[in-house]
């Protein structure tokens, strides 16, 4: 059984969209498709993977260089043409100052989903990939990180997908839902074609969560 | 090669901030080496024996100008082996607990019968069945002692009846059981009798003269065998003469085979653990994910962990060769080539190492594989050529190496062999990299 099947789904230029699904719909698979890290055995991406940042739900820095190491080592594998800089410029915006120096294992796990981050964006890309980029935070730790998210969006016209387990969450902060169940694309549109769809009303912070389960359980 | 340099540069960063890891991939292997170094030159130790001395007259006797004693033949036997004197029974103890591989008992009376130049003094050596090897080696030990000092006592006897001959051909002073005189000597003797002869006959005694001529004729008759006694003499004494030279390149062939085998199993397995740590920890970093996005090819990936794992089994093997050439007797030269078999032999540990680490799942499992993969290898090549041993040897970087090392160290005169070792090597670094590559290519990034 393929793990994703007859997936089509295309982004804008900044903006958002949320990948929700139960465990094993196939979320990751489709987003380490996209990212370039994984192959798919049919189908085709549209983007070339330099162009789209990708964020692994556990990140992928390495732990013996510190943070400051480990933005001038991708900035350098991607290209850039004064790493140094580019490495700088992270820091400042990754509000990684304070740490730079310090070894990427020794720092808090909300710091260094921000260093992933930074990391993936070391190649300036179009589109951000963020596989639950907020499954280990505290609830602070989510709020700076979407905030930060924003100003991205909004300074640099970033497009993002995400997955998430959190209904609330992918309602909040993107600006279309994809579904996956089974491998499959359940749904895919806003906010209120899902409520609609589902019979449910608006204004009722529960009734997107309904939605969805009425969504997945029904398939 | 440029995103190679950037890896092998992060390789060798991390490598430095991870001292405990250094530490295991380099100390154990050194560790490791010296155990292998110790175990191939058993045969050069000085195994210890128990003597147990029954002849407690404590007598200085001396044999034909020699002085002797038992302590003295201890003495001498300690050149060869480490000495313990002991009673028969803790003796007998010390053999069977395996402490001393031998048990050389000098018997009751022996000085008095060595004194005596009529009985044969005996030793009785009892060695341990434990260790057979090791017994041969310590007869063969005690015999060539043994040898050693009857040859020097046999030498003494001859040059005592040397001194003899020379005294009854040329006489001079003798002294014999407290009488001292003048001893007069064929020489002089002949010369008397020819004077008296001619006097004899000056004094008309013609015919009593020419009765001395028989004299005259028994003297040097004599005097002709005895004079043949000398060179008689030395060739009893040393029947077959051994002339020993030294040749300026000479090398010690086992220190040399035992040198190659320690170097062997340092550089392996600190190249293969080394290169499969560098690999699979990028998995544990979750950094493959990254690199597998097309920011780094497998071919560069597996190139930077082959090459950092030849850096390192270059500094380490030139640490050991100096060290050898500084600290041991074992000559070492050719260091050009010397660099250039530990680059290549590098190479080839590595990319043995990152193949294993490219089909481990994380650093720990490609540590214990490498690990288990690298021993039996290892062992393999130490054996002597031929079979299916030396042809599986020849299938890992592992038999090249050891041969390529062994040439170096001993072959007077460096032949084709070095080059195709070193092509050999070069050769399973390309087929084991290429390897790793592909599996580095196909193997899901997470």
């Amino acid at each position: 059984m393929p793990a994703l099947d007859g997936v089509d789904l295309d982004l804008s230029p900044g903006e958002s969209v949320a990948l929700l699904g139960p465990n094993g719909a196939g979320k990751t698979t489709l987003l380490g498709i996209l990212a370039g890290a994984d192959r798919a055995s049919e189908g085709e991406v549209r983007a070339a993977p330099g162009r789209v940042g990708w964020v692994p739900q556990r990140p992928a820095v390495y732990g013996r260089l510190t943070a400051r190491e480990n933005l001038r080592l991708f900035a350098a594998l991607e290209g850039r043409a004064d790493p140094d800089r580019a490495a700088e410029d992270l820091i400042a915006r990754a509000d990684l100052g304070d740490v730079a120096d310090r070894r990427a294992d020794r720092l808090s796990t909300g710091t260094v989903q921000r260093l992933n981050l930074a990391v993936a964006l070391a190649g300036e890309p179009a589109a951000l990939l963020l596989d639950e980029p907020t499954a280990t935070l505290s609830p602070e730790q989510r709020v700076r990180l979407w905030a930060w998210l924003g100003e991205l969006r909004a300074d640099r016209g970033l497009a993002l997908i995400f997955s998430t387990q959190s209904v609330h969450e992918a309602t909040r902060h993107a600006d279309r839902l994809v579904v996956l169940a089974g491998g499959r694309v359940a749904f895919s549109g806003g906010v209120e074609e899902l409520l609609a769809g589902a019979g449910e009303a608006e204004g009722d912070d529960d009734a997107a969560e309904r939605a969805f389960l009425r969504l997945v359980e029904g398939r | 090669m440029r995103k190679l340099a950037l890896v092998l540069g992060k390789d060798l960063r991390q490598l430095r901030r991870g001292p405990g890891l250094l530490l295991a991939l380099v100390v154990y292997p050194l560790l490791v080496a010296l155990i292998v170094a110790a175990a191939l030159q058993s045969d050069e130790r000085r195994p210890a024996i128990a003597v147990v001395n029954l002849d407690g007259s404590g007598r200085t006797v001396e044999v034909a100008g020699e002085r002797f004693s038992v302590e003295d033949y201890l003495r001498r036997l300690g050149d060869e082996v480490t000495v313990r004197e002991l009673g028969a029974g803790a003796a007998d103890r010390a053999l069977r607990d395996g402490r001393v591989s031998a048990v050389l008992t000098i018997p009751d009376g022996f000085i008095a019968d060595l004194q005596s130049s009529v009985r044969r003094p005996a030793l009785t050596l009892d060695t341990g069945a434990r260790d057979p090897i090791e017994g041969a080696a310590i007869r063969r030990r005690l015999e060539a002692a043994v040898f050693r000092i009857n040859q020097r006592l046999a030498q003494e006897y001859v040059d005592q009846v040397l001194r003899l001959v020379d005294l009854v051909l040329d006489g001079g002073r003798v002294s014999v059981f407290g009488l001292s005189g003048e001893a007069l000597g064929l020489k002089r003797s002949l010369v008397l009798v020819e004077r008296m002869q001619r006097e004899l006959r000056s004094a008309g005694e013609g015919a009593l003269a020419d009765r001395l001529d028989r004299l005259v004729t028994f003297i040097n008759l004599t005097s002709a065998n005895l004079g043949l006694a000398r060179p008689a003499a030395e060739a009893i004494r040393s029947p077959i003469e051994l002339r020993e030279g030294e040749v300026a390149t000479g090398r010690e062939p086992l220190s040399a085979f035992g040198f190659a085998g320690a170097l062997l199993v340092s550089l392996g397995l600190a190249g293969a653990l080394l290169a499969a740590a560098a690999l699979s920890s990028e998995r544990d970093d979750n950094a493959m994910v990254r690199l597998r996005r097309g920011l780094v090819s497998p071919a560069a990936l597996v190139g930077a962990k082959v090459l950092s794992a030849a850096i390192a089994c270059a500094a380490v093997g030139a640490a050991l060769l100096g060290g050898v050439a500084l600290l041991t007797s074992l000559t070492v030269g050719r260091w050009a080539w010397w660099v250039l078999a530990l680059v290549l032999a590098g190479l080839a540990f590595g990319a043995f190492g990152v193949l294993v680490g490219a089909i481990a799942r994380d650093t720990r499992t490609a540590l214990l594989a490498a690990l288990m993969a690298a021993l039996p290898l290892l062992a393999l090549a130490m054996l002597p050529d031929g079979g299916v041993a030396g042809a599986l040897a020849a299938l890992v970087p592992f038999g090249p190496a050891f041969h390529l090392f062994q040439s170096l160290l001993a072959d007077p005169e460096l032949t084709g062999s070095v080059g195709w070792g070193m092509a050999h090597l070069a050769a399973l670094a390309a087929v084991f990299g290429g390897a790793a590559a592909v599996a580095v290519g196909r193997r899901p990034a997470a």
